[in-house]
């Protein structure tokens, strides 16, 4: 099956969009600018579009989780115990995944919330991967659709890789952020670049968030708009991305990267997912 | 007249004390009056009045609280808003309020907040800050409560819940607070505008605070406000905004307009029973929670009024009764922690009467000026419940005296309660209650009562003609008329009959008793006096049989023994005992003629009473 990239006609500002560093806002004018990105043709090769009747796990030949606390707050420090119970992670039955993150004591933590991923089902190397989100918001909040190196049990992190197609915080929710971890560049050091609206926020509709993978680069989309393209020579140590991948979806609650949450904090909070679609380049 | 005892505060917004500042009055052509569009500026006051801007402080505010200030400005603009807030009994005012009106209204409906930055000389809370006050009707008037300041400047977002409900707004801001523990201190606001911000996240209104409720037992007539209108949005930081709106933004909906209707106000009209659910929407946004409510349908109550009470108020101590002056009482529900009980005041045939519903207790208070009882012989009160009364339901009565202190505690309050059961307690009739002082044995002084509680197992009690009251020794009143058909009745002492004649109503038997005949009412009554024993000599033998009762009224306060006896040739003789003290005035009684077995009925010849005391007798006489 072919899928024409429809946002390909478009003109200009990839170089600039490609020097700025730090963050990278934006204007209302801009967004109506052209872009012009290379000609590709894509191939489903995996995606879940979320159908299925509310209350019940998504299809588990797609989706496995983490569960639990993982080794110091899965390696940053989170404050949430992740489940895979309904009231943490439910299809909606209007053909959306519901992760759904909240405060209440749960096996010696404050909150829940739940990860899923598809380690040991799903891995690609190279392609487009992307995610239409309804990301959550409010101080302390970190979802992320993201992926790590499928080699990750015999090559630890982060010299397997990570590349991290949407993050947000939470108490900055016209912020995301799209980043590379691997040897010599990861944790608060990691290979990262940030899109931002001037007048909008990122929680109150879905949004596409993107990256398409090839040899030598990873290029960031938010809404079908590149802001970022990584390449071996913006890094400091290996290029690692030349193995299959597999998908992470999650809330985190707290931990190192958005900090804590506040007692204003509003809970539940939910990510929505309406699709998850991979594609390899034809 | 009765007590006017709920003084009911009824907030009805800020009245304006005085207009302090007028700015920009720009002469109008006609042309201009002709328009029916309003501006749609956004700025309310950036480094000065915008033109069509004044000021109103609140009625009872500081008046001078407000004024323009140069020297502390946000990001060094030119001017600012400077608010003195008073210390607390500052003679100027106690608190600092105001609004700030567009004389000419505004169109805000491509705004989605109204902004500002403050900042304050020390931190505080400042109690309201908002819009849509106009000093007027106050249609669509948006609070942010209890916001809290310090010395930095932050920026303030108020949410418009739905812009398209504010075209024509005169009121753009205002504010109220008060001091911090009851001292003054100043606060400063600047850049304050309506702006149109794509960082909030999207409003979300509730009703009922976010939280589904459901009001069961509502009758017909009820109305019911639907509270808790809150409009709740993202602010850039995450956090959540939450704002109380006015009912102007919501539109409500019944699932039933026959049962509960709802009005623009978000008042619900309860019109017959059943069930129906309110539900509310926002800018076409449904509220997701909702109001569901249950009618029972009509009240119950009595139709007719209580009986009138007739004892003289010179005896009487009354807490509520049209029939004589009341004393005050501070309150009728104290609303006691644990009290589900509600309480109105209704009109019964015109008769003021206290309704109950939901009753488990209900605390009666007359502590600030207490009631000295120490002279009253009872409490009397006229009850109705349209409830169960059969056993084991009860309605009990609490008295509590505070004792010589004549404060609550101190170890010397007094209590007693008597509970009433059936056959006393009866539904769907007034039942007069009149309960002797004395059997409150535990409240050994009275002389500062000040609480009656009210309890037991009726849930609706209508309460009227509460009172304390001194007997008479003498009846105030006749005993009853009787209204036994003649030609079944032998009578022995009556008014109302032909008397048995030639009865000597003062045999000489060798007793101590001082026999007199009195009028009460122009109704002859015999009365005994010192009373040991006294007979009564039937002016002939009497054959009793074919009748069935010996009816008497009597009336004693103070005796504590009394027994009547027939007596047949024998002389073969029987007693039956009287309950005496009459509490509730006259006593009237039939006691069965079997009673006085082995009494040969067929030839009565005397009747004699034993006991003590002062006794007052009437209608003695044998009916069918």
């Amino acid at each position: 099956m072919k899928i024409h990239n429809h946002f390909t006609i478009r003109t200009f500002l990839v170089a600039a969009a490609l020097c700025a560093s730090g963050l990278f806002v934006l204007t209302a004018c801009e967004k109506e600018a052209i872009q012009e990105l290379p000609q590709r043709n894509w191939e489903l090769t995996w995606s879940d579009e979320f159908d299925g009747n509310a209350g019940n796990l998504p299809d588990s030949t797609r989706w496995t989780y983490d569960i639990g606390t993982g080794d110091n707050g899965w390696g940053n420090s989170e404050l949430q115990f992740y489940t895979k119970r309904p009231s943490n992670v439910q299809l909606n039955g209007e053909g959306n995944l519901e992760i759904t993150a909240r405060r209440e004591n749960f096996s010696g933590m404050a909150f829940t919330s739940a990860r899923l991923k598809t380690k040991g089902i799903f891995a690609q190397k190279y392609g487009r991967f992307e995610a239409r989100i309804k990301t959550p918001t409010g101080p302390g909040i970190w979802p992320a659709f993201w992926m790590l190196g499928a080699n990750i049990d015999s090559v630890p992190w982060p010299q397997c890789g990570e590349i991290d197609i949407m993050e947000q915080r939470g108490q900055e929710s016209h912020i995301n952020h799209g980043s590379v971890h691997g040897p010599g560049y990861s944790g608060g050091n990691s290979k990262t670049k940030s899109y931002a609206l001037t007048n909008g926020r990122f929680d109150n509709q879905f949004h596409l968030y993107a990256v398409e993978w090839g040899e030598g680069y990873i290029d960031y989309f938010v809404d079908n708009f590149l802001y970022q393209r990584i390449t071996p020579a913006d890094l400091t140590g290996e290029w690692v991305f030349n193995q299959p991948f597999f998908l992470i979806m999650n809330i985190a609650i707290g931990g190192n990267f958005v900090g804590f949450p506040t007692n204003n904090t509003p809970f539940p909070q939910t990510m929505t997912v309406d699709f998850v679609r991979v594609y390899k380049q034809q | 007249m009765k007590n006017q005892l709920l003084a009911r505060l009824l907030f009805q917004g800020f009245l304006a004390s005085s207009i302090l500042w007028g700015f920009g009055c720009e002469k109008r052509g006609l042309e201009d009056l002709e328009k029916i569009s309003f501006p749609s500026k956004g700025e309310v006051f950036l480094d000065d009045f915008t033109p069509d801007l004044a000021y109103a402080a609140f009625g009872g505010s500081n008046v001078r609280a407000f004024q323009v200030d140069k020297l502390v400005t946000y990001n060094e603009t030119q001017q600012s808003m400077r608010f003195d807030v008073p210390d607390a009994n500052s003679p100027t005012g106690s608190y600092a309020g105001g609004v700030f009106m567009s004389k000419t209204g505004r169109d805000l409906s491509s705004f989605n907040a109204l902004t500002f930055y403050i900042k304050a000389s020390q931190p505080a809370t400042i109690a309201s800050l908002g819009f849509g006050n106009d000093l007027g009707i106050n249609r669509s008037v948006v609070t942010l409560n209890g916001q809290p300041v310090n010395t930095n400047w932050q920026k303030v977002i108020i949410p418009i819940p739905d812009p398209s409900k504010v075209k024509g707004e005169r009121g753009l801001f205002y504010y109220a607070t008060g001091p911090e523990n009851g001292r003054g201190y100043t606060f400063w606001i600047d850049e304050v505008k309506f702006e149109k911000l794509g960082t909030l996240g999207i409003p979300r209104s509730v009703i009922l605070g976010g939280r589904d409720s459901t009001i069961s037992g509502v009758e017909v007539g009820d109305n019911i406000t639907v509270t808790g209108l809150q409009t709740i949005v993202s602010l850039p930081t995450g956090i959540n905004q939450t704002v109380d709106v006015s009912p102007s933004f919501y539109k409500f909906t019944t699932t039933d307009s026959s049962i509960a209707s709802v009005n623009a106000q978000g008042i619900v009209s309860i019109l017959a029973p059943g069930t129906a659910t309110i539900s509310a929407e926002v800018n076409n946004q449904p509220v997701e929670n909702v109001l569901r409510i249950t009618s029972v349908g009509s009240a119950p109550g009595p139709v007719i009024k209580a009986p009138v009470p007739t004892r003289d108020a010179a005896n009487v101590i009354s807490l509520y009764s049209n029939a004589y002056p009341n004393v005050p009482v501070d309150t009728w529900n104290t609303r006691w922690q644990f009290s589900t009980t509600d309480n109105s005041f209704i009109k019964v045939q015109g008769d003021d009467v206290i309704r109950y519903k939901n009753l488990n207790f209900v605390g009666i208070e007359f502590t600030t000026q207490t009631i000295n009882a120490t002279t009253m012989d009872g409490f009397h009160l006229d009850i109705w419940t349209p409830d169960n009364t059969t056993a084991p339901n009860n309605f009990k009565v609490l008295l509590v005296d505070f004792g010589p202190n004549n404060v609550f505690g101190g170890g010397d309050d007094k209590s007693h309660e008597v509970t009433i059961t059936p056959p006393t307690l009866k539904s769907n009739e007034w039942v007069s209650l009149d309960l002797p002082l004395s059997t409150f044995t535990g409240l050994t002084t009275r002389g500062n009562l000040a609480q009656l509680v009210f309890s037991g197992t009726i849930p609706n009690v209508f309460v009227d003609n509460v009172y304390f009251y001194k007997q008479s020794s003498v009846p105030t009143n006749p005993a009853p008329t009787p209204t036994f058909s003649a030609a079944t009745v032998i009578s022995v002492f009556s008014d109302a009959y032909t008397n048995i004649a030639g009865t000597n109503l003062n045999p000489s038997w060798g007793q101590a008793t001082l026999v007199t005949q009195t009028p009460i009412a122009g109704n002859n009554t015999l009365v005994y006096s010192g009373l040991n024993y006294q007979g009564i000599e039937l002016g002939s033998n009497q054959n009793l049989n074919g009748l069935n009762f010996l009816h008497l009224d009597y009336y004693s306060l103070n005796s504590t023994s009394l027994r009547v006896f027939l007596i047949s040739p024998g002389p073969v003789e029987k007693s039956s005992t009287l309950v005496v003290p009459t509490s509730a005035g006259w006593n009237s009684v039939d006691i069965p003629l079997s009673t006085f077995a082995p009494v040969n009925l067929n030839s009565v010849f005397q009747i004699k009473f034993e006991g003590n005391g002062t006794i007052y007798l009437d209608n003695i006489l044998f009916r069918l």
